[in-house]
């Protein structure tokens, strides 16, 4: 009897300490009245349509893991000395991403025309304030295709804004040159631009596009200290027509649209064995239950 | 009257009829598990797999291996029963209920262990609507059910006559709505030879698909992986490998099961130490063979000398060195030496080994998903080092411990329905003249 009421308490000392809360818990209730510190980071891409690009993404950090900031409201700003712009506030996604691309008119710059981005989370609750800055000259590449003696060329036109807004040659830069792919982009090629702010390369011709052979073509320039990330973007048909694999017979794909016939039979000759055995148990146990109700029938 | 005051079922009254301060402290305890691996599950779906150790590249943990074991379990429970009721092995009558309870109870619980893994449970219905028979997944979804239905009717088949020893025993105390049970259940089973015949005819055909169908249904498990172009599961042996490690595990289960159960309801004089041993011999036999097979899968592996399989065995003998020698040395040699030496053949030092040869076998099943998946052929781009390796959180281990709490309680909630013994069939041992009749 002892030995019962021993085991009793044991297994309800156990029972009730599963509930007790794990001392990081507690630790949490203390520390939610303390200000979780914010971070914000700005991405910025200048493109060939006179556009930019503003991505920022704010996060907070709470027990050495980093967790994104959702609905939370970014300003973004243009500046440069004291003239200042606001150019919109935007809400965090679910990611903790805001994006705003906006043209670029009436932008305040220097007399470099060097424009100076800034993206701002104001303190709120409980978290608090932070900013991120981007400085970045205004530029632009185009792209242009030819032929010449059946060979195929890429050409590569880049330019950057004056203090008057003037497009003058960006010279001696490196342009990359990509395709995107399913998951990532397939750096096809690179081009050093010349004085004039140009260059070209002879196109792969082995490069394969969708159905009809179209490629999108990326030209950039990339964490350049004074332009930032600009890009060109073009679609083009050069690329081989995507041909699709179609099986002559079914096969194991999980594409192909109906199984291999050795396999649909199998598994109908399996389970149509199995449930007939299954259903002449069930049978049995009804007649069980009918032996029964005859036996009472005879009396 | 006086052939209830002479039935085994009389025994086995206390159990059906009360429960003990110490049975509600253990049902509560168990409860308070389940209800904690509710709140990490709770966890789990409102912010995601992100709780989880679950990664990009080990996209598969502690739940496939939980899954995994307890499908083997219930695999093995149905091949041993199966086999004992079809070879009417003389010693199977005190365990047989047993090992049938396991397979159920087991079979239910082991794919709830998928559904965890799964990100959109709401879109779980397209596995029906959408499913192509190419697909493994498919065949082990439409396996897993017809095993089953296959289970529920055998289960069902053995307890009839249980379920009508009870229905007439009538010096049970026990309320009205469970005596109306039994006898709905009973389907009007007299015992008549009409109906002896019958039961017995169906009860054959279902023990030996129920054996047919675990072959089967464990081998389309480990075919799940083996026809994956993994490192370490792209081997033929895996489908006789998984059915032997399942019997070897299910085995040591019934083991621990006839332990706990001869402890709790003093039922020493029906299950005999020579249970023990002859439980014991089963897994002694299945652990040799275990040990063939995996020694036979690692050494081609190993003088292939592939690029991969030979990270992966690395791997296993540095990162996982200790998991490795316990699942692979300790939980093969053990049995071997313990049940082997007639010395060491006690039930206590059998049990002892059974619950290490679970240990073992689940981390033999840890060992077949996770380096695998953390040496992959083709690695993924941008790729962290914290995707590739493998630790499960405290949201997984309260699953798991919430998993083997539901098996626990619904084996206490079964044996408080129906004895955990048959006792139609010791019934009959003890009256063998009016089985003729």
């Amino acid at each position: 009897m002892r030995r019962s009421i021993k085991t009793y308490l044991v297994l309800l000392v156990g029972g009730i300490s599963i509930f007790l809360p794990f001392p990081g818990q507690s630790q949490e209730k203390n520390d939610s009245s303390a200000r979780l510190e914010t971070k914000m980071t700005l991405n910025y891409l200048c493109t060939s349509n006179d556009t930019v690009v503003l991505t920022a993404n704010l996060s907070i950090k709470k027990e050495n893991d980093v967790f994104v900031l959702e609905n939370a409201t970014v300003v973004f700003l243009a500046s440069a000395g004291t003239n200042s712009k606001t150019l919109g506030k935007v809400i965090t996604n679910e990611e903790g991403t805001a994006i705003l691309t906006i043209p670029l008119i009436d932008m305040p710059s220097d007399k470099d025309g060097v424009i100076t981005y800034k993206t701002k989370f104001n303190e709120s609750g409980k978290y608090t304030a932070s900013e991120a800055f981007f400085t970045a000259k205004p530029a632009k590449i185009k792209l242009s295709f030819s032929i010449q003696d059946s060979l195929r060329y890429l050409k590569v036109d880049a330019f950057q804004k004056n203090s008057k807004s003037e497009e003058v040659a960006l010279s001696k830069e490196t342009v990359m040159l990509y395709v995107p792919r399913l998951f990532s982009l397939l750096k096809i090629g690179e081009i050093a631009l010349d004085e004039n702010g140009t260059g070209s390369l002879e196109f792969p011709n082995d490069i394969i596009g969708d159905t009809l052979g179209n490629l999108t073509i990326l030209a950039r320039i990339e964490e350049n200290e004074r332009y930032g990330f600009v890009q060109g973007q073009h679609i083009i048909n050069w690329g081989v027509p995507k041909q699709y694999y179609k099986a002559e017979v079914p096969s194991r794909e999980l594409w192909t649209p109906i199984a291999p016939l050795w396999m649909i039979i199998t598994l109908v000759i399996m389970l149509a064995g199995v449930w007939a055995h299954y259903v002449y148990a069930v049978y049995e146990l009804i007649m069980i239950k009918f032996h029964k109700k005859k036996d009472k029938s005879s009396f | 009257m006086e052939n209830e005051q002479n039935s085994p079922i009389k025994e086995f009254a206390p159990q059906l009829e009360r429960t003990s301060i110490q049975g509600y402290a253990w049902i509560i305890f168990l409860l308070a598990i389940i209800g904690w691996g509710v709140y990490a599950f709770i966890q789990q779906v409102t912010r995601g797999h992100d709780v989880t150790g679950m990664r990009d590249n080990v996209v598969w943990g502690v739940y496939i291996v939980n899954f995994i074991f307890f499908m083997g379990v219930s695999y093995a429970g149905a091949l041993i029963s199966g086999t004992l009721h079809l070879f009417h092995t003389a010693w199977r009558k005190p365990i047989i209920r047993m090992a049938e309870f396991i397979t159920i109870i087991s079979l239910l619980i082991g794919p709830g262990y998928i559904l965890l893994c799964i990100g959109r449970l709401d879109k779980l219905y397209y596995l029906v609507l959408f499913g192509r028979i190419q697909s493994p997944i498919t065949w082990d979804v439409i396996a897993i059910s017809t095993d089953i239905f296959g289970c529920l009717i055998f289960l069902y088949l053995a307890l009839l006559r249980d379920l009508a020893t009870l229905r007439d025993y009538e010096s049970l105390q026990l309320p009205k709505w469970r005596k109306r049970i039994y006898k709905i259940l009973a389907l009007g089973y007299t015992g008549a030879p009409e109906q002896q015949k019958r039961l017995k005819r169906a009860t054959d055909i279902m023990a030996a698909m129920v054996i047919a169908i675990a072959i089967i249904v464990y081998s389309v498990l480990a075919w799940i992986f083996s026809v994956t172009l993994q490192p370490g599961w792209h081997s033929t042996i895996f489908g006789p490998y998984f059915v032997i490690a399942a019997v070897f595990s299910g085995s040591a289960v019934l083991i621990i099961a006839m332990w706990l159960f001869r402890k709790i309801y003093h039922l020493e004089k029906y299950i005999l130490k020579k249970h023990f041993v002859a439980v014991g011999v089963i897994m002694l036999v299945l652990a040799a063979f275990f040990g063939y097979f995996t020694f036979s899968d690692y050494l081609t592996k190993w003088y292939g000398s592939e690029k991969n399989d030979e990270l992966l065995i690395q791997l296993l003998f540095k990162k996982f060195y200790w998991p490795f020698i316990i699942s692979n040395y300790v939980g093969v040699l053990l049995p071997l030496i313990v049940v082997g030496i007639a010395k060491f053949r006690t039930i206590t030092n059998i049990t002892i080994t059974a619950v290490i040869v679970i240990i073992a076998l689940w981390l033999n099943r840890y060992l077949i998903v996770v380096p695998t998946l953390e040496s992959p052929y083709l690695p993924i781009q941008d790729s962290r080092p914290e995707w590739f390796n493998y630790g499960a959180t405290w949201v997984e281990w309260s699953l798991t411990a919430a998993g083997i709490a539901l098996f626990c309680l619904l084996f206490t909630l079964a044996s408080k329905f129906i004895p955990v013994v048959q006792v139609s069939e010791l019934q009959e041992e003890a009256k063998p003249e009016e089985v003729l009749v």
